[in-house]
C-alpha cells in the first residue's frame, strides 16, 4: 500500500504525473439553454407556486438539497415528504443509459464500459436509473405529487403558455408549440436539459483534486493519506466504484462507475413512508420504478452517485439516513465488523430477508467478519474525509 | 468520349448532348465521363425530409449558423412544398394514438436525439401502402440516446434545417442534389450497405445463427427467399470479421462491384474509420474496442461497426483480420509492389485514404465510412459530429489537384425510420410474412424479381425509404435538384457505366434497373467551378486560400 501511495503522490503532495484535463467546452448559452434556465428557476410550474427545479437542486449547494433534511418536502402545501434524498444534478453529462449486462444488438455502436460482471446494472438517472435523458428525468419531479406536483402535462403546458418566456418557446419551436401539451412540456424540459448540458456550473471540474491532477495543487498530508486509503483495495476500496482516474484522453474522473450496488443502508425512521413496516424502498425493484419488479436479484440496488461535491451535502444515501460524512464512513467501517454500531435493529434492517443476498459482502470494506478489526481506524476515516473535501468545486 | 468532353470544354458555348454514350469509353483505362475518382461517403440513418423538410427555408433563430437560400434555388419535393408541415396525416390518423404528431423543427441544440425503429417490417408498416401516415405508431420507438439527448412522443416527425445541417444545405446550393433517391429495400444498415456495393440483398449465407426467419411479429435479420435460400432484411455482422459477434454472422453469395473492378484492374477501396486495429486512440482504446468520446453524445462510441462494412460480407473482398496494406502505394491495388497479393484486400482504415491521396495515390473508386460518432446515426451520433466528418473530407478533396476529375457522393444507408412523406411505387414486390406494406404478407403486386439464382425471391420489398443524395463535384450542376428516380444501386450503375463499359453484376442485382445519376452532372461546362470550403463546426464558408 505504501509503495502504491508513493507512486500515486509525490512526497511534497504533488501529482507525479500531471495530466491535462479536457473539460466541456464553454460557450455562451444558446437560446435553448437560456430558455431552460428560465424554466429551471420557475416556481409557477409547481402546485404550491413555491417550488422550482432549483428549490431542491440548489445552485448554491452543488445542485443538491439546500438543507439537512433527509428528503425534501413538496406538494400543494409543501408538507408532503419525498421518498428519497435529492441527488445532485451535477456531472451527469456523461451518464450512460440504463442497461443490464452486455450491450444489446440493436444498440449500434455505443461502446459501453465493460462492467465487472455482465449482470451488473448500470447507468440511467435517479437513484433507480429509471430515466435515461435529463429531459425525461426533469418530468419526474415536475409531476410527482410529493414534489412539484405540477398536475398533468396539460396543466404545465397551460402555465408555460402564460409564462413570461412563452415568446421564447414560440421563437424556438414555432407557433404550434402550444397546440399540443406534451410537445410544449417536452420542449421546455429539453431546454432545461440543455441548460444543464451547456452551463459550466453543472460540470466545472474545478475542485482541488482536479487542480492536483493537473499538477497545480498539493495534497496536504492528511488528504494524501486519505487518497491512498480511498484507492486501497484492501481498506476503504472507495475507488472500486467511485472511479478516480482521468481517461487517457483527459476526461476528468466522475467518481462513479454509474453501476448499481446493494449496500444494506439502515432504515431511516425519519421517513414518513417508513412508518409502514411493510414499506421497503427496493431501488431497481421499485416501488418507484415499476418495470423490473420481478428482477429480484437487483432488489435493494441503488445507483452509485458521484462523490464530487459530496462534502457539501447533508443527506447521504438514497434514504438520507446519514447527515455527515462521519456517519457515512462509520457505516462503511462498521457494517460487518460491528453491525451493532450501524443498525438499531436487525442487520440490513431496510431490506426484506429474501433480498439480503444481493448485498455486497465480498469487496472491501465489506469483507470483514463480525468481531474482526474494522477496515478503517477513526484516524483513517478522518483522512478520507479530508480527501473527500478536495472534491468540492471552486478551488482556487 | 474524353476527346468530346475536352472539345466541349474548350468550346464553352457549343451545346453538347447530355447523354454519355458508353461506346465512347476509351480502351486505355479511360472513363465514360471526366470523372476519374469517385468517392462515396456513406452516412447512417437519415431520411430526406429529416434533413431537407423545409429546404431552402431555415428558421434562423438567434445565435445559430444562419442560412439564406440563393434566389434561383429550385423547389424540392419536401414537406414545405407538399404542404405537410401542418395537419399532417401522421397527426390526423387516429391509429397513431398519443404519439400522433405534426412534423416539427429540431434545433441545432437538439442535434443529439433518440433513435427510431428502422427495421424492414416496421418501415413498411409506417409507409402504410404509400400513405406514409403511421410513422409515430411503427417507427417512432427506438433506443433512448444519452443523458443530453432530446426525445419526445412523435419525435419521428422531427426535422433539421439549414441551421443544423448547414454544410449539406450549402453543398446543395453549390452543387447538385436528388430529391428522388431511395434505398433499394426497406430496412436498416446492412441491407443498405449491401445495396450500394452489390445492388441487392438476396443470397445470404448464415455462417452462424441463433435466429429464425422473420415473421410479421418476430424480428429477425433474414427471411426465407422462397427458393431455398435466404434474403437479408435487417442487420447482422459479417462472417469471419474478427470484430463480429460470434453467434450471428453471415456472408453473401453473389458479386459486388469490387469483384468487377478487380477483374478490370481498376483501383478501389473500402475505407472505414476504426478499421486499423493497431491504432490506440487518445482514450486508451484499441483493437475492435477502439472508441472516441463525443462531447455532443456524451459517450465513448465504438469507431468501427462491423455490420456497416460493405465488402466484409463477400469472401472475395473480405479482410477478416484487418490486415494492413503492404505500403501506402499498394492502397487501392490488388497486388503489392512485390507483385504478391496485398494483405489488405482493398479494405482499409479511413486514415489510409487520406494518407494515400496525399501522396497522389487516389483510387478510382473509394467507399468511405466515418467513425461511428460521426456517421449521423441517431442514438450514438448526430448531425453536427457528422458535419465535421463530411466537411473534413470535402474540404480535403477540393484542395487536391485531382479535384478537377473527382466526384463525391454524399448519401445514406437507410432512413433510420425518420418520417419522409415521399413514396416510390413498389417495383420489387415481396410476399413474405415480414412484408406489411400493402397488408399482411404483401408488398406490392406481381411476381418478385429474380435473385442470385435467377428465380423470383422474397425479402426485397422496395424501393424503400427516401434518403438524401448529393453530388459534390466540379462537374456537378450548380444549385440543381434532380427529380430522376434513383436508388443506392444507382451508385453501382454509375461505376459500371463510367469504368466498366456498362457491365452489370447480374445475379439479381438492381444495378441493371436502377436509375441514372447523370442528371446531376453537366460534363459540358468548364471545370473551373470555384470550390466551396466550409467550416467543419458551423458549416459556414471559409476563405478558399
Amino acid at each position: 500500500m505504501l509503495a502504491a501511495a508513493a507512486a500515486l503522490i509525490s512526497p511534497d503532495g504533488r501529482n507525479p504525473q500531471p495530466v491535462h484535463l479536457i473539460r466541456p467546452a464553454a460557450a455562451p448559452l444558446s437560446a435553448m439553454a437560456q430558455l431552460g434556465r428560465l424554466v429551471f428557476f420557475d416556481p409557477s410550474l409547481s402546485s404550491s407556486g413555491a417550488l422550482s427545479c432549483a428549490s431542491c437542486h440548489s445552485p448554491q449547494h452543488a445542485y443538491g438539497p439546500p438543507n439537512d433534511l433527509p428528503v425534501m418536502a413538496g406538494g400543494a402545501n409543501l408538507k408532503r415528504q419525498g421518498l428519497r434524498a435529492v441527488p445532485s444534478l451535477m456531472y451527469l453529462e456523461r451518464q450512460p443509459n440504463f442497461s443490464i449486462g452486455p450491450e444489446s444488438g440493436e444498440n449500434e455502436g455505443l461502446a459501453t464500459p465493460a462492467p465487472a460482471s455482465n449482470a451488473v446494472p448500470q447507468g440511467g438517472l435517479f437513484w433507480d436509473g429509471r430515466a435515461n435523458t435529463l429531459q425525461s428525468q426533469a418530468l419526474g419531479p415536475l409531476l410527482n405529487p410529493l414534489e412539484m406536483d405540477g398536475g398533468s402535462a396539460a396543466r404545465v403546458a397551460a402555465k408555460l403558455r402564460r409564462a413570461p418566456y412563452a415568446w421564447r418557446m414560440v421563437q424556438l419551436f414555432g407557433a404550434a408549440v402550444f397546440a399540443r401539451a406534451n410537445v410544449a412540456v417536452n420542449e421546455a424540459l429539453f431546454a432545461v436539459a440543455r441548460y444543464q448540458i451547456e452551463d459550466p456550473s453543472f460540470h466545472p471540474y474545478s475542485s482541488k483534486f482536479d487542480a492536483w491532477l493537473e499538477g497545480k495543487a498539493r495534497l496536504s498530508p492528511a488528504e494524501a493519506r486519505g487518497y491512498a486509503l480511498f484507492g486501497d483495495p484492501r481498506r476503504a476500496n472507495c475507488a472500486a466504484c467511485h472511479l478516480d482516474r482521468p481517461g487517457g484522453d483527459g476526461l476528468p474522473p466522475l467518481f462513479t462507475d454509474a453501476q448499481f450496488e446493494a449496500l444494506g443502508v439502515p432504515r431511516n425512521a425519519a421517513l414518513a413512508a417508513n412508518r409502514d413496516p411493510a414499506y421497503h424502498d427496493l431501488g431497481i425493484c421499485g416501488p418507484v420504478r415499476t418495470d423490473l419488479k420481478t428482477a429480484t436479484q437487483y432488489c435493494g440496488m441503488f445507483k452509485t452517485p458521484t462523490l464530487r461535491n459530496v462534502a457539501t451535502r447533508h443527506a447521504f444515501f438514497h434514504n438520507g439516513v446519514y447527515h455527515s460524512l462521519e456517519g457515512v464512513l462509520d457505516f462503511y467501517t462498521y457494517r460487518e465488523a460491528k453491525p451493532q454500531r450501524v443498525y438499531s435493529g436487525a442487520k440490513y434492517d431496510d431490506l426484506p430477508a429474501a433480498y439480503r443476498a444481493n448485498i455486497d459482502t465480498v469487496d472491501a470494506p465489506f469483507d470483514r467478519k463480525r468481531g474482526q478489526a474494522p477496515p478503517l481506524t477513526p484516524a483513517q476515516e478522518r483522512d478520507i474525509i479530508a480527501f473527500l473535501h478536495t472534491l468540492t468545486d471552486g478551488y482556487r | 468520349m474524353k476527346r468530346i468532353v475536352a472539345l466541349c470544354t474548350v468550346l464553352a458555348f457549343v451545346v453538347c448532348s447530355g447523354s454519355v454514350p458508353l461506346s465512347a469509353q476509351s480502351a486505355r483505362g479511360g472513363t465514360a465521363t471526366p470523372i476519374k475518382h469517385l468517392v462515396i461517403l456513406y452516412g447512417e440513418n437519415v431520411s430526406f425530409d429529416h434533413y431537407f423538410a423545409t429546404y431552402p427555408k431555415a428558421a434562423n433563430p438567434p445565435d445559430e449558423p444562419v442560412f439564406r437560400a440563393l434566389p434561383n434555388t429550385p423547389a424540392v419535393n419536401n414537406l414545405l412544398t407538399a404542404h405537410l408541415l401542418h395537419n399532417n396525416p401522421n397527426l390526423t390518423n387516429p391509429a397513431n394514438g398519443a404519439d400522433a404528431a405534426d412534423p416539427f423543427r429540431l434545433d441545432d441544440t437538439q442535434a443529439y436525439t433518440t433513435d427510431q425503429n428502422h427495421a424492414y417490417t416496421a418501415e413498411q408498416q409506417a409507409y402504410n401502402g404509400g400513405r406514409a401516415d403511421l410513422f409515430p405508431k411503427y417507427t417512432g420507438k427506438g433506443t433512448p440516446g444519452g443523458a443530453g439527448a432530446f426525445g419526445t412522443r412523435g419525435q419521428v416527425m422531427g426535422y433539421y434545417d439549414g441551421n443544423t445541417v448547414t454544410a449539406l444545405w450549402r453543398y446543395a446550393q453549390h452543387y447538385a442534389m436528388s430529391d428522388n433517391a431511395y434505398t433499394d429495400t426497406y430496412g436498416p444498415s446492412t441491407p443498405g450497405a449491401l445495396e450500394v456495393v452489390s445492388g441487392q440483398t438476396n443470397g445470404m449465407l448464415a455462417i452462424a445463427t441463433t435466429a429464425k426467419p422473420a415473421t410479421a411479429t418476430d424480428y429477425s435479420y433474414y427471411v426465407n427467399d422462397g427458393q431455398g435460400g435466404l434474403t437479408m432484411i435487417n442487420d447482422v455482422d459479417p462472417a469471419s470479421d474478427v470484430c463480429s459477434k460470434p453467434d450471428d454472422n453471415a456472408f453473401m453469395a453473389g458479386k459486388n462491384i469490387g469483384d468487377l473492378l478487380n477483374d478490370a484492374g481498376i483501383t478501389w477501396g473500402g475505407f472505414m474509420a476504426g478499421f486499423d486495429l493497431t491504432v490506440k486512440n487518445p482514450n486508451g482504446t484499441t483493437g475492435c474496442k477502439r472508441s472516441t468520446y463525443s462531447p455532443i453524445v456524451g459517450q465513448n462510441v465504438a469507431d468501427y461497426i462491423p455490420h456497416h462494412n460493405w465488402f466484409a460480407y463477400y469472401p472475395s473482398t473480405v479482410n477478416s483480420t484487418h490486415n494492413r496494406p503492404s505500403s501506402i502505394k499498394a492502397i487501392g491495388h490488388t497486388l503489392g509492389a512485390d507483385g504478391v497479393k496485398d494483405p489488405a484486400n482493398h479494405e482499409y482504415d479511413l486514415e489510409d485514404f487520406y494518407a494515400a491521396v496525399k501522396t497522389g495515390n487516389f483510387p478510382a473508386v473509394s467507399y468511405i465510412k466515418a467513425a461511428s460518432y460521426q456517421d449521423g446515426h441517431a442514438g450514438y451520433s448526430d448531425p453536427l459530429d457528422e458535419q465535421a466528418a463530411i466537411v473534413r473530407l470535402v474540404n480535403f478533396l477540393q484542395r487536391r489537384p485531382e479535384w478537377k476529375d473527382t466526384a463525391v457522393i454524399l448519401t445514406w444507408d437507410d432512413s433510420d425510420g425518420w418520417y419522409d412523406h415521399a413514396f416510390a411505387k413498389t417495383t420489387s414486390p415481396s410476399s413474405d410474412g415480414a412484408d406489411q406494406l400493402d397488408g399482411n404478407g404483401t408488398c406490392g403486386s406481381g411476381q418478385a424479381l429474380p435473385g442470385v439464382g435467377g428465380k423470383p425471391v422474397n425479402g426485397r420489398c422496395g424501393p424503400g425509404t427516401r434518403i438524401p443524395f448529393l453530388v459534390v463535384s466540379p462537374w456537378a450542376k450548380t444549385n440543381h435538384v434532380s427529380h430522376t428516380l434513383i436508388t443506392q444501386a444507382s451508385v453501382v450503375r454509375f461505376i459500371e457505366d463510367n469504368w466498366l463499359h456498362g457491365q452489370r453484376l447480374g445475379g439479381g442485382s438492381f444495378d441493371a434497373s436502377a436509375g441514372s445519376i447523370m442528371d446531376m452532372f453537366d460534363f459540358h461546362m468548364s471545370a473551373a467551378m470555384p470550390v466551396l470550403l466550409l467550416d467543419a463546426r458551423t458549416g459556414n464558408p471559409v476563405p478558399s486560400h
